[in-house]
């Protein structure tokens, strides 16, 4: 999730088998794993777990009559697909791809996955949904923005924050969040970003305090940086871990854990700038 | 108090709605995010009121996870989605966000503090907060995860 531009990933292929189509007459090896190893890095980047990733491969591959194996790395994916009985081997290295967030392509290509093994698609048909999926995944920024302001606003309420710091949080979140859209589109480091935004919504959630207008500004200060914090990157994190994948665990904790670390260098900033203590 | 876990419940269902954009869900995901969320948050505000259970954090967020973690293997073939995109978005609510920079916080002020007590101190509120944050996302995970695990059947098929 790192860099918020899309690039292209891309695939390694080692060629072992030089046949272009397979004996028995189906899709050839080759084909079916570079076709796999563009989707998982799409799942994956799109923030899968990989218990998902894994089910949703060897679902297409069962589908198509071959075999796949697969290795997890935090930004690599090792795919290995053959054809049981035979020794013709193909495997692909591809980068994660680096993306946004996105449960609409995760639930995308899960339903993907399962139109190749119900419905029997052909391999052009499902080629042709793949790159349907990653192209259309399309939001509308304006509405995240008044969503995720609301959504702050309310959780300042859950909090115990009365209505003038239920306004100062949201304000404080609208600024904040808009000035992450707008550096994120300009390709700035994300770290940088969550330093810059908290800082930001700290310092505009100081209002409170600095005006004594609320009864309970330090609650305001409190929640006014919440939307940064990395709820999914944790999740799946100990998703992983609960599966076993130690390595992707661990690295999609310390990428957390940086977001989280810039997140509290700015809020502290902030409110040293303002003079506001936390402890 | 009714009125209160009511108020509890919408504030969650808007901030689990909110949070989830973010992540760009599904568009029909997002009434099943907040109606996991809202019976979530306010299922475990329930467990940890004085009034009723007065439950620790943790266990309190580990039995709300699981409760929701079940509704929500249930929900998501209905939503026609996997079952983490309800889940996760409608778990983010309940995310330790304020222990987690207030460990840090914790930890930046170990450094800046210059007599032995105020080291501890800040030491202390590094540790408190951080292991509070670790076992909150713990059980969070572990309680939503449980339900998947039992109803693979269901949980896996969902997108079918």
């Amino acid at each position: 999730m790192y860099p918020a531009t899309a690039e292209m990933s891309m695939s390694m292929m080692t060629k072992i088998s030089d046949t272009a189509v397979s004996p028995t007459g189906g899709l050839c090896s080759r084909e079916l794993c570079r076709f796999l190893s563009r989707y998982g890095a799409w799942l994956l980047g799109s923030g899968a777990t990989c218990i998902r990733l894994e089910k949703n491969m060897k679902r297409i591959a069962d589908a198509y009559g071959k075999e796949v194996e697969l290795t997890v790395m935090p930004r690599h994916i090792h795919v290995t697909v053959y054809e049981p009985g035979r020794n013709d081997m193909t495997t692909a290295i591809s980068s994660v791809q680096a993306t946004a967030i996105s449960f609409n392509i995760n639930t995308m290509l899960s339903r993907l996955s399962w139109e190749v093994a119900d419905r029997k698609i052909s391999f052009a048909e499902a080629e042709r949904q793949f790159e349907q999926i990653i192209t259309s995944d399309t939001q509308n920024r304006w509405l995240v923005l008044l969503l995720v302001t609301l959504a702050n606003a309310s959780f300042c309420r859950l909090f115990g924050g009365d209505a003038v710091a239920m306004a100062i949080v949201a304000i404080a979140t609208a600024a904040g969040y808009y000035l992450k859209q707008l550096l994120l589109g300009r390709g700035a480091d994300v770290r940088v970003v969550f330093l810059v935004c908290s800082f930001v919504s700290s310092i505009l959630g100081a209002t409170d305090s600095l005006f004594s207008i609320g009864a309970t500004p330090e609650i305001a200060i409190g929640t006014s940086v919440l939307y940064l914090v990395p709820g999914i990157p944790f999740l799946n994190s100990f998703s992983d871990m609960l599966y076993r994948h130690y390595i992707c665990a661990y690295s999609r904790f310390a990428d957390a854990v940086v977001l989280t670390a810039c997140l509290s260098t700015g809020l502290c900033a902030g409110m040293s700038l303002m003079h506001v203590g936390m402890f | 108090m009714i009125l209160q876990i009511l108020q509890d419940a919408l504030f969650a269902a808007i901030a689990a709605i909110g949070f989830a954009a973010i992540s760009r869900p599904p568009r029909r995901a997002y009434l099943y995010c907040a109606i996991i969320a809202a019976v979530g948050h306010s299922t475990r505000f329930i467990m940890m009121h004085e009034q009723f259970f007065s439950m620790n954090i943790v266990l309190a967020t580990f039995l709300a996870s699981f409760f929701v973690g079940s509704l929500a293997v249930f929900l998501s073939p209905v939503a026609r989605t996997p079952a983490e995109t309800c889940l996760f978005p409608a778990l983010l609510p309940m995310i330790p966000g304020i222990y987690a920079y207030k460990s840090f916080g914790g930890l930046a002020m170990c450094i800046f503090g210059n007599d032995e007590s105020s080291f501890s101190h800040y030491f202390y509120l590094f540790a408190q907060n951080g292991l509070t944050c670790l076992f909150i996302l713990l059980g969070m995970v572990i309680g939503a995860t449980i339900p998947i695990f039992i109803f693979k059947k269901v949980s896996f098929q969902a997108t079918r």
